[in-house]
């Protein structure tokens, strides 16, 4: 059987397997509508045994669906993408043609996303060529012999190259940027900045993604109401319990509107259930000692700061809650540690957003209200608010940026007759 | 009040190793409520943090059930204090060569005369109670009087009441660095062959300003009944692949003893008045008036023989600043619960290096926030 991960040693060999994929991409060109049929095999041929049990899988499938991505296509592509066609505008017409080979490098924290980003770019016709952090060799294996054995005309097998290096290896890493027509870079502020400074030829395009952090906030409407409180609360839980709080769409604080005449001791002792709840479905299994100690340190910290401040968590550092006031967003501390924040006006933190902020998870009663804070969000940097508990639902734009978009050329025709 | 200063004295006065752990574990749970109590009565924010612990200080079975702050919260400026300003006699301030902020302990009279207790008592226990030659690997500067003392001076000033006559080993170069002043060590040598010595000094230190360059020369210093005490940590020598069986044959070789003479000691200026040296099983252990747990990552519970985990220090001799119970940033492995050959009564355990530096490796690791933001 062909395997798609490759254990690199010597620059040679990133650079063999970018020549290799090069001349798949340039020998036959695809069309969106056989990359999505590949793409949709794939999706029903995971969740067997050896798949199913990986974070995200589930949302993966979905993900590789038609009816997922024929949308995204016609959006960023135009109507002609799905058919292969140039779609018309005006007098002239555009068709997308792929850059070529893209980099990916994926952050280390979300087991599926090597090939999320896979995805984005072989919609656009490209190669690729993807960087697999240490920690998800084996589980982007499995997942890519999947997509292998799925692949039975072999449309996309000989397009796709996964290699599994050492991220110290600066040689490595140089081969593979200057190998590339695109890259796709996704992580924390030290990793981006690493992989950017690589010495990329200067046509290729960069979309970067992240380093970002994440908002939930609720108003008294939503939060005051004991009937729907329970299910809010599971869904913040979900959305905090979700890649151990370290994804860039992970919730580190809770804006929480005051109600008038009403304590939020209601919803924290909800709260605490649902992340107790959470914690028994899906408990840690490890954990980084320093991971730890900043727990621990955030809890001490934030009671000592202040004898208003209150805290609520077990002896064990599974789960956290800090209960204070004020409108600015505390450092992060992960690990499922989430801040809640008692403000009188939700627009308050939010004029003070600086543009770090990626989600702004919302519970809102009002409508009308929620579009005037969106609007307000989107104008402080804010680039998607969606309900809390779809915080990590992957859909494009992300992070501001087109998904397929950036990896294509998109050509314009304009005929001389005309 | 009273009662729990006479414990603390009968805690300190007694054989340092040799009580049974469940007496020990008994009567610093005693004692550690006593002082937890009534330093909550003196401070808000630890009185806060207690409030919220899980479990309530009255219902305690045992140390571990205990609060205990995280060592990086002696970090704060102005250091915590559980006294009035006036009664503080000296700050103690951490080395921070790993860390970038040190660590400030403020002490007043009556810790700090526990603390001499302590590391007398401790010391005594390894090297015996009489006054000898003492040799100190480093310059005068690092005791010099003030209101603050770094974590050099306060280990040696730590084993002056060992000391008889008293020498330092290094000067300054020229460009300021710390230099062996060999015909001073020489002399001291040739002077005190005969008969117990003392010499301590920064593992790092001693590695590289006295042994290194008196091996360079083939020079033995032919003092055979010398101890050697050192602590500090390794990172530096491992940094220098320098492995502790290796450092113990080349500074025994220097000095013309038994590997067995030098001892190394984990030791950290938040505990003060605690050391940890190796036994000769090659084994740390807590004395009577001081004890350590070592808490799995995953639960923070202790772990079990033979596991590693997070360094707890726990002891009763802080009374001016909160640090009775410290999760510290280090790693240790439990050897035994009990019954180390050596004799020594209680944990048995081995220093782990620091607490790894967290791999960054999400999208949600930032470092830096984008725009400039005025407070509201």
């Amino acid at each position: 059987m062909v395997d798609a991960t490759h254990v690199i040693d010597a620059p040679e060999q990133i650079a063999a397997l970018a020549g290799r994929i090069r001349q798949s991409v340039t020998a036959s060109r695809l069309g969106a509508p056989v990359i999505l049929e590949v793409l949709e095999n794939w999706s029903t041929a995971l969740g067997g045994p050896d798949t199913s049990h990986i974070p995200g899988v589930a949302f993966l499938r979905m993900w590789l669906r038609r009816a997922t991505l024929e949308p995204i296509v016609t959006r960023e592509l135009g109507q002609g993408a799905l058919r292969a066609e140039w779609t018309g505008e005006g007098l002239a017409r555009l068709k997308p043609f792929p850059l070529g080979v893209v980099g990916h490098w994926p952050a280390g924290n979300i087991e599926i996303q090597p090939l999320l980003s896979m995805t984005c770019a072989l919609l656009g016709g490209n190669g690729c060529l993807v960087r697999v952090p240490r920690a998800l060799v084996s589980t982007t294996r499995r997942l890519l012999r999947n997509m292998v054995q799925s692949d039975s005309g072999q449309v996309l097998r000989d397009r796709v190259a996964a290699l599994a290096f050492d991220h110290a290896r600066r040689d490595l890493q140089e081969a593979m940027a200057g190998a590339v027509d695109g890259a796709m870079i996704w992580g924390g502020h030290e990793a981006v900045l690493n992989v950017r400074s690589l010495p990329f030829p200067p046509w290729a395009r960069l979309a970067v993604f992240g380093p970002r952090l994440s908002v939930a906030a609720m108003d008294a409407d939503a939060w005051g109401r004991a009937e729907e409180r329970p299910a809010w609360c599971r869904r913040l839980a979900r959305d905090v319990w979700q890649f151990d709080q370290q994804a860039c769409s992970s919730p580190q604080v809770l804006f929480l509107e005051r109600q008038k005449g009403h304590g939020c001791a209601g919803f924290l002792q909800d709260l605490q259930e649902a992340f107790r709840a959470e914690n028994h479905v899906h408990p840690r299994e490890s954990i980084q000692a320093a991971m730890t100690s900043s727990i621990c340190r955030a809890r001490a910290s934030w009671l000592w700061e202040s004898s208003e401040n209150r805290a609520f968590f077990p002896s064990s550092p599974d789960w956290t809650i800090l209960l204070g006031a004020g409108g600015s967003i505390p450092r992060p501390t992960q690990g499922r540690t989430l801040t809640v924040l008692e403000v009188d006006d939700l627009f308050e933190p939010i004029s003070r957003f600086d543009g770090s902020v990626q989600t702004l998870g919302l519970g809102i009663k009002d409508t009308g209200k929620e579009d005037k804070l969106a609007e307000a969000a989107a104008a402080k940097g804010v680039d998607r608010i969606v309900k809390l508990g779809r915080m990590h639902t992957f859909s494009a734009p992300w992070d501001g940026v087109d998904l397929i978009r950036p990896m294509v050329r998109m050509v314009r025709q304009v005929r001389s007759s005309l | 009040m009273a009662a729990v200063e006479d414990q603390i004295a009968r805690l300190l006065s007694g054989a340092p190793y040799w009580m049974p752990p469940e007496d020990k574990s008994l009567a610093l749970l005693e004692v550690l409520r006593e002082q937890l109590g009534r330093a909550c009565q003196s401070n808000a924010g630890l009185r806060n943090y207690m409030l919220h612990w899980p479990i309530e200080l009255r219902s305690a079975r045992k140390v571990a059930d205990l609060p205990y702050l995280p060592v990086g919260l002696l970090k704060a400026r102005p250091p915590l204090s559980l006294v009035d300003a006036k009664q503080i006699k000296r700050i103690l301030t951490s080395s921070s060569t790993t860390g970038q902020t040190p660590s400030r302990v403020v002490l007043d009279s009556v810790t700090a005369r526990r603390m001499t207790k302590g590391v007398v008592a401790i010391v005594q226990d390894f090297i015996g109670s009489a006054r000898r030659p003492y040799l100190v690997v480093d310059v005068e500067d690092s005791v010099r009087a003030g209101g603050e003392l770094g974590a050099r001076g306060a280990a040696i000033r730590s084993l002056q009441p060992f000391a008889g006559e008293l020498a330092y080993a290094l000067g300054y170069g020229s460009r300021g660095e710390l230099r062996l002043e060999r015909d001073k060590v020489l002399d001291f040598a040739k002077r005190k062959r005969v008969g117990p010595v003392l010499i301590y000094g920064f593992t790092y230190i001693i590695w590289n300003c006295l042994v290194k360059p008196l091996a360079a020369a083939g020079i033995c210093l032919d003092m055979p009944e010398a101890r050697i005490l050192h602590s500090g940590g390794w990172k530096r020598l491992q940094e220098e692949a320098v492995e502790k069986g290796e450092f113990n044959r080349s500074v025994a070789r220097v000095f013309g003893c038994s590997p067995d003479c030098v001892i190394d000691f984990y030791g950290m200026i938040e505990q003060v008045g605690v050391i940890y040296p190796d036994c000769k099983e090659g084994n740390k252990h807590a004395p009577r008036f001081a004890e350590v747990i070592v808490r799995d990552p995953l639960t923070l519970e202790p772990v079990c023989e033979g596991e590693f985990g997070i360094l707890q220090v726990c002891s009763v001799l802080p009374g001016s600043f909160p640090g009775h119970l410290l999760l510290t940033e280090d790693m240790a492995q439990v050897v035994m619960y009990d019954g180390c050959p050596c004799g020594r009564r209680g944990i048995g355990f081995r220093f782990a290096g620091r607490v790894p530096k967290a791999e960054m490796r999400g999208c949600g690791n930032l470092d830096n926030r984008r725009w400039h933001v005025p407070a509201a």
